[in-house]
């Protein structure tokens, strides 16, 4: 299978403090990849990593076998135009609709676009999320899980290889977090997104897992097959997922 | 020693306000002295009274406790002290890097020259900072023309109708008000030498090179240099600046040359407005205060004031507003990612506009004079 990421070696923090060190995973396309932790551990550090934000303080990060340069527009660019990220609270912009905020990296990435062709797209994805009746409105007039759905068609807009997801369900009632999850195992399904999700959801991870990265005193604990979590007999991933003794971790 | 040994019988219930007799009455004993604390009919403790007892845990060696309950120490168990988590924290830190809020060392006396040191490299670090965001804008703003490529359509518009059309009002205002206090000022002091008639000369001179373009600079310093602040600030605490860059658009460009390209056509119209109604104020107080009639001010003041005056306040004006929009904007992209981050970065943003207007003003009078 094909691999989109792989990470060696990796360590990630900021100013020059180390928050997750040595870290090896890879992620494969078409796979919903879950990155777990507790709160603190770095679960959004590392994301912010991935996606080019945040240079890391050892190792490297390649994708599509590509070694990523921290340091250089260009790299980042065209990771840019590869990657689309579903942020926590969506950062939508307040001053734009909804029609906007999905169009803007068309217009920004391809300003030469006719109006018409943007227009399909638009309306496309804001279907695929529900949302096509709702264009004209700004995000202030939308709830959180609506803003959320209009994020994943902003960031899905051009198609990209792989989508990460910052706690997508954070904030979330319990169906409107299933409907998200549904809607991204659904895009999976249908075009082959590949996902890497932040989260600590038991919900959301049991629905949409294929693989887990675990993570646990700044390290790796686990990565592997989500379904392989369970055969470990863990205490701290029984911990986790409720289903042993409450250690204190 | 033992007759030294200080005994203290806590009460059956040993709640807050039992917890201030006690910390009584073990004021002014030292560190090392023998402390007893007997527990014996204490069946009640809430969370005052453990860390009363965690305190002596922590700062009294010598402490001992004697006849605990089972069930008061079950209670103990949930209430780690604070020198057994500082103790936890040390032997984490050991193994794995903590972050160090570097603020928490500035504001410590221990560390005088450490701070002192910490603060120097912060200003350079400011300083390096805000000249690179100006070369930043310099270069996006000049790469604009060639590639209109980064800036959302109709956004330039956008922000001229907020800096030129919603800021008139308060602009003509606040120069027509000027003008008038400088002209009553003046009035006043050139009758005392029959000079009545100067009054033009230094109203016109005055607005048009100096009130003016420093009554401007000011007035968008609090007005727009704040607004750009509080909008770009909040759009880095909600991620909206990170979603920008993972869109491949670059936050400095998409935010700010806008607003810089408006504010360099925004500001010949508020000047033009702001000369003409400040001059107004001169006016209206030299025909009512000294019977100078309008006419005759403007045959006197055209004497002085050239068309060369008004184009060096057109310009110093336009080098205020640029000071402005990058002031704000360097304030707005350094904040820190709090809600509280915003109110300060929108001070911030105005004390450092308005410094460095002044600052210029200066510089501008040292060169022009």
């Amino acid at each position: 299978m094909t691999e989109i990421i792989r990470v060696e070696k990796l360590d990630v923090g900021y100013d020059g403090e180390v928050v997750l060190k040595q870290l090896d995973f890879s992620v494969a396309k078409g796979d919903i990849t879950v990155i777990l932790g507790k709160s603190g551990c770095g679960k959004t550090t590392i994301l912010k990593t991935l996606i080019g934000l945040l240079p890391p303080l050892g190792g490297e990060v390649a994708f599509f076998g590509e070694k990523i340069d921290y340091h250089s527009e260009k790299t980042l660019g065209e990771l840019y135009k590869r990657i689309g990220v579903l942020y926590q609270g969506g950062a939508l912009l307040n001053s734009l609709t909804l029609y906007e905020n999905v169009a803007l990296p068309i217009k920004m990435q391809h300003p030469g676009l006719p109006p018409q062709i943007e227009r399909e797209m638009v309306y496309s994805r804001l279907a695929q999320v529900g949302l096509a009746e709702s264009a004209a409105k700004y995000p202030a007039e939308l709830s959180g899980g609506m803003r959320k759905r209009t994020a994943l068609a902003r960031a899905m807009i051009l198609d990209p290889d792989i989508i990460f997801c910052d706690e997508p369900s954070a904030g979330l009632d319990p169906i409107t977090a299933a409907g998200l999850d549904v809607l991204m195992r659904n895009l999976r399904d249908l075009f082959g997104i590949t996902f890497v999700v932040v989260t600590h959801e038991l919900r959301s991870i049991e629905k949409i897992s294929d693989r887990a990265l675990v993570l646990h005193n700044g390290r790796i604990h686990f990565f592997g097959a989500y379904k392989d979590l369970f055969n470990l007999n863990d205490p701290f991933i029984d911990t986790f997922f409720m289903k042993g003794e409450n250690h204190d971790y | 020693m033992q007759e030294n040994k200080k005994i203290i019988a806590l009460p059956e219930k040993f709640s807050i306000e039992e917890v201030a007799t006690a910390m009584n009455e073990i004021k002014g004993l030292g560190k090392d002295h023998p402390i007893e604390i007997d527990l014996k009919n204490t069946r009640f403790i809430d969370s005052s009274g453990i860390a009363f007892i965690n305190y002596l845990k922590g700062n009294y060696p010598n402490a001992v406790f004697e006849n605990v309950k089972p069930e008061i120490e079950k209670i103990f168990s949930v209430f780690p002290s604070h020198a057994s988590l500082e103790k936890r924290r040390k032997e984490k830190r050991s193994g794995f890097t903590e972050r160090i809020k570097l603020t928490h060392v500035a504001h410590s006396m221990e560390h005088g020259l450490e701070n002192l040191d910490v603060k120097l490299s912060h200003f350079r670090g400011n300083f390096k900072n805000f000249f690179v965001l100006l070369a930043d804008e310099i270069y996006y703003t000049c790469q604009y023309f060639f590639q209109r490529r980064g800036i959302y359509p109709g956004e330039i518009w956008h922000q001229l109708f907020f800096m030129a059309y919603k800021s008139y009002p308060i602009v003509s205002m606040i120069s027509f008000l000027v003008g008038v206090t400088v002209a009553l000022t003046a009035a006043e002091q050139l009758r005392n030498f029959g000079a009545d008639i100067y009054l033009a000369d230094l109203v016109g001179f005055g607005m048009v090179r100096e009130l003016v373009p420093l009554m401007t600079g000011i007035i968008l310093a609090g007005k727009i240099g704040a607004s750009i602040t509080a909008e770009i600030a909040s759009m880095n605490v909600l991620e909206e600046t990170d979603a920008l860059k993972t869109m491949g658009v670059v936050p400095e460009k998409f935010l700010m040359v806008p607003r810089l390209l408006a504010m360099t056509l925004a500001i010949p119209l508020l000047v033009a407005i702001a000369d003409t109604v400040g001059i107004l104020g001169g006016v209206l107080v030299a025909k009512f205060f000294s019977e100078i009639p309008a006419a005759t001010f403007f045959d006197e003041m055209f004497k002085v004031v050239g068309l060369g005056d008004f184009l060096i306040g057109q310009m110093k004006t336009l080098v205020f507003g640029w000071i402005v929009v990058v002031s704000s904007g360097y304030k707005g992209f350094s904040v820190e990612r709090s809600p509280a981050g915003v109110g300060i970065a929108t001070t911030e943003c105005v004390v450092l506009s308005i410094s460095l207007i002044i600052v210029s003003d200066c510089i501008f009078a040292l060169i022009l004079y």
